[in-house]
């Protein structure tokens, strides 16, 4: 009997759960912002039992597709939205800045580059890293493929839109192109921040203009090289009015100053607040 | 080659059928377990069908799925946002540049071809020769040891070997015969697929030579030839429609590999112009340590990140349909080449 009554009360609970849960917000999009829209996520449910907020992978550009398809509540993505998506009504909200980086093999022996030079050597004008006053190498450029967002960040910062010389490298990855850079002398490459800092045993980091990258050098904008993480949200299929504000409380939770100058700032990124000037499409 | 054609009429022989059948029959003893046992029959012939239609239905489906894709990028389809292509400027140019409006796939096509046929260079040959060295002159221990070593390296993760070629080959070519220059490009691509491949081909053609009958060798020793004759003059030419098939399959194997590939050779485009502009250095060289592209490594790396609709996303699926389409192809030639053998 009291197998049984306990039984129940099992099977009562969870339907009640089940009950309670069936307030879902799904987050699909850029593995880059992954882990601090997941941070976001467990936060939030904290503070708001009986929500689920689930946090999916599966790219920057996927995110936006699904978000202006309807598939997912909140896409998230590295990049801004094309001119269709945006007709088609997804809304932007920008919810981390991310600063940029050079990186170069440790053997190469510069230390520090002008914008105009760190323009040639991904032009292909400069080849060699004797003439920017380092070791007689050549200069091995890494870059991403060409669908990536920090390529496209790379190009319109770095390379004032020219395009990339023919002669380079192509890693899938930020992961790749690290352990591309460590193990290939002459390797030069332009990464998120962060992995600079995880990986300064293995590869040297390169100022741009005379300042090295920091959160502070962009916070007081000495350092000009960042982009923005987007969270986009399509009103127009999000038809459940409880979903909607869901999402809409959850998007405010981010940007909030408590989140953004905490969890935020701890993961390596820096709070939207930081940076002034809107910077203009990528 | 008698005893092969036999094979089927005694199977198909009455009075051996009967045997299982009176068997079943007797271990039923009342009406109500045969009704049970036939429900129960019933039940087991759907599931078997239902299983069997989902998995034509799975491959019926990824093939409509892909054309669709494939072609919205040469029809003007309702979902396209980009352009309509025409074929001749996606299989015949190789300039590759999305962002500028061309898209050229050539270059994957090369490239694809020419990594898998660097590596079946040698992983056939060596393949084929452990093969008989396994099965005609190693003693037994040593076959029972290699077929479990063979099927150990078919279970490694791709992934696995792509870490290993960029964390340690990639250093390792370049600090020793490259002067330090990037060693990413076909090279480095073939040696990692070779390695993936070779136990592929080992195993179907250790079948191969273990399917002949033993008169062959006897026939042929009792004529007179020595140990090298047999094998090089009866039971490799005998062997070779299997041989054939187990190199196909390899092929087939390494013309589809993603992950490990794309960790290695260095993902360029663009590489058909690059390898004729530079001049510092031998073609064969260039060929080999030029960083390169294939189908499968470009859409590993810009499938997730394209939107939809798009002439650049239409232009991917159409290499993932040209993909299947040649692993299909395989795959059929491999039926003809075993049915060959069969025979």
């Amino acid at each position: 009997m009291k197998t049984q009554s306990l039984l129940l009360s099992v099977i009562a609970l969870s339907f009640a759960s089940v009950a309670a849960q069936a307030q879902t917000v799904s987050v699909m999009g850029s593995t880059a912002l992954g882990p601090i829209v997941k941070k976001a996520a467990e936060e939030f449910m904290k503070s708001h039992p009986g929500l689920n907020i689930a946090v999916s992978g599966g790219g920057s550009m996927t995110g936006l597709n699904q978000v202006a398809a309807g598939g997912c509540t909140i896409g998230i993505s590295d990049v801004y939205a094309t001119a269709d998506q945006e007709k088609a009504g997804v809304k932007n909200h920008n919810i981390v800045v991310q600063p940029f980086t050079l990186i170069a093999h440790p053997g190469v022996g510069v230390k520090n580059v002008s914008a105009q030079q760190a323009e040639f050597i991904f032009t292909g004008k400069i080849n060699n890293w004797k003439e920017l006053g380092g070791k007689d190498q050549k200069i091995v450029r890494v870059i991403r493929p060409e669908s990536s967002g920090t390529r496209a960040v790379q190009k319109k910062e770095v390379l004032h839109d020219q395009d990339f010389s023919k002669d380079v490298l192509i890693q899938d990855s930020t992961g790749a192109v690290v352990t591309s850079v460590s193990t290939t002398p002459g390797a030069v490459s332009f990464v998120e921040l962060e992995h600079l800092e995880k990986n300064k045993a293995r590869i040297a980091g390169i100022a741009y203009n005379g300042v090295e990258c920091s959160n502070n050098a962009v916070k007081n904008g000495k350092y000009p090289i960042f982009s923005f993480g987007h969270a986009y949200i399509n009103p127009a299929k999000l038809t459940d009015a409880a979903t909607r504000k869901a999402a809409e409380d959850f998007l405010a939770f981010i940007l909030s100053k408590e989140f953004q100058e905490g969890t935020v700032l701890k993961a390596g990124y820096l709070p939207v607040s930081y940076v002034k000037s809107m910077k203009t499409q990528l | 080659m008698l005893m092969l054609k036999a094979m089927p009429s005694t199977a198909g022989d009455p009075a051996r059928d009967a045997v299982p059948a009176t068997k079943m029959r007797l271990s039923i003893h009342s009406e109500g377990s045969r009704g049970l046992r036939f429900l129960l029959d019933r039940g087991a012939h759907s599931v078997f069908l239902a299983c069997a239609l989902v998995v034509v239905a799975l491959i019926v489906g990824i093939l409509v799925f892909l054309s669709l894709r494939g072609f919205a990028a040469f029809l003007p389809l309702a979902g396209n946002t980009g352009r309509t292509l025409s074929f001749a400027e996606v299989f015949l140019s190789t300039e590759w540049a999305p962002s500028s409006d061309k898209f050229g796939i050539l270059s994957f096509m090369a490239g694809s071809l020419s990594v898998t046929m660097l590596a079946l260079l040698v992983a056939a040959p060596s393949g084929i020769l452990t093969a008989v060295f396994v099965t005609l002159l190693a003693p037994g221990w040593m076959k029972t040891l290699m077929r479990q070593v063979m099927d150990l390296l078919v279970g490694i993760p791709s992934v696995v070997y792509g870490i290993f070629g960029l964390t340690f080959l990639l250093p390792l070519i370049s600090a020793k015969w490259l002067k330090d220059s990037p060693a990413a490009g076909f090279f480095a691509a073939a040696c990692i697929l070779m390695v993936m491949i070779v136990p592929t081909i080992v195993s179907l053609s250790m079948d191969a030579f273990e399917a002949l009958p033993r008169t062959l060798d006897e026939g042929a020793l009792a004529l007179g030839s020595t140990r090298w004759q047999s094998i090089w003059r009866v039971l490799i030419p005998a062997a070779s429609p299997r041989l054939l098939t187990a190199v196909v399959l390899g092929m087939g194997r390494a013309i589809g590999e993603a992950m490990a590939v794309q960790m290695v050779i260095g993902n360029n485009p663009a590489w058909l112009s690059l390898m004729r502009e530079a001049t510092d250095r031998a073609p064969l060289i260039r060929f080999l340590f030029t960083p390169a592209a294939t189908l499968t490594t470009e859409l590993v790396q810009e499938l997730p990140n394209t939107a939809a609709g798009s002439a650049w996303n239409n232009v991917l699926f159409a290499m993932g349909l040209l993909l299947f389409l040649m692993t299909m192809g395989i795959i059929l030639a491999t039926r003809r080449l075993g049915q060959r053998g069969a025979v």
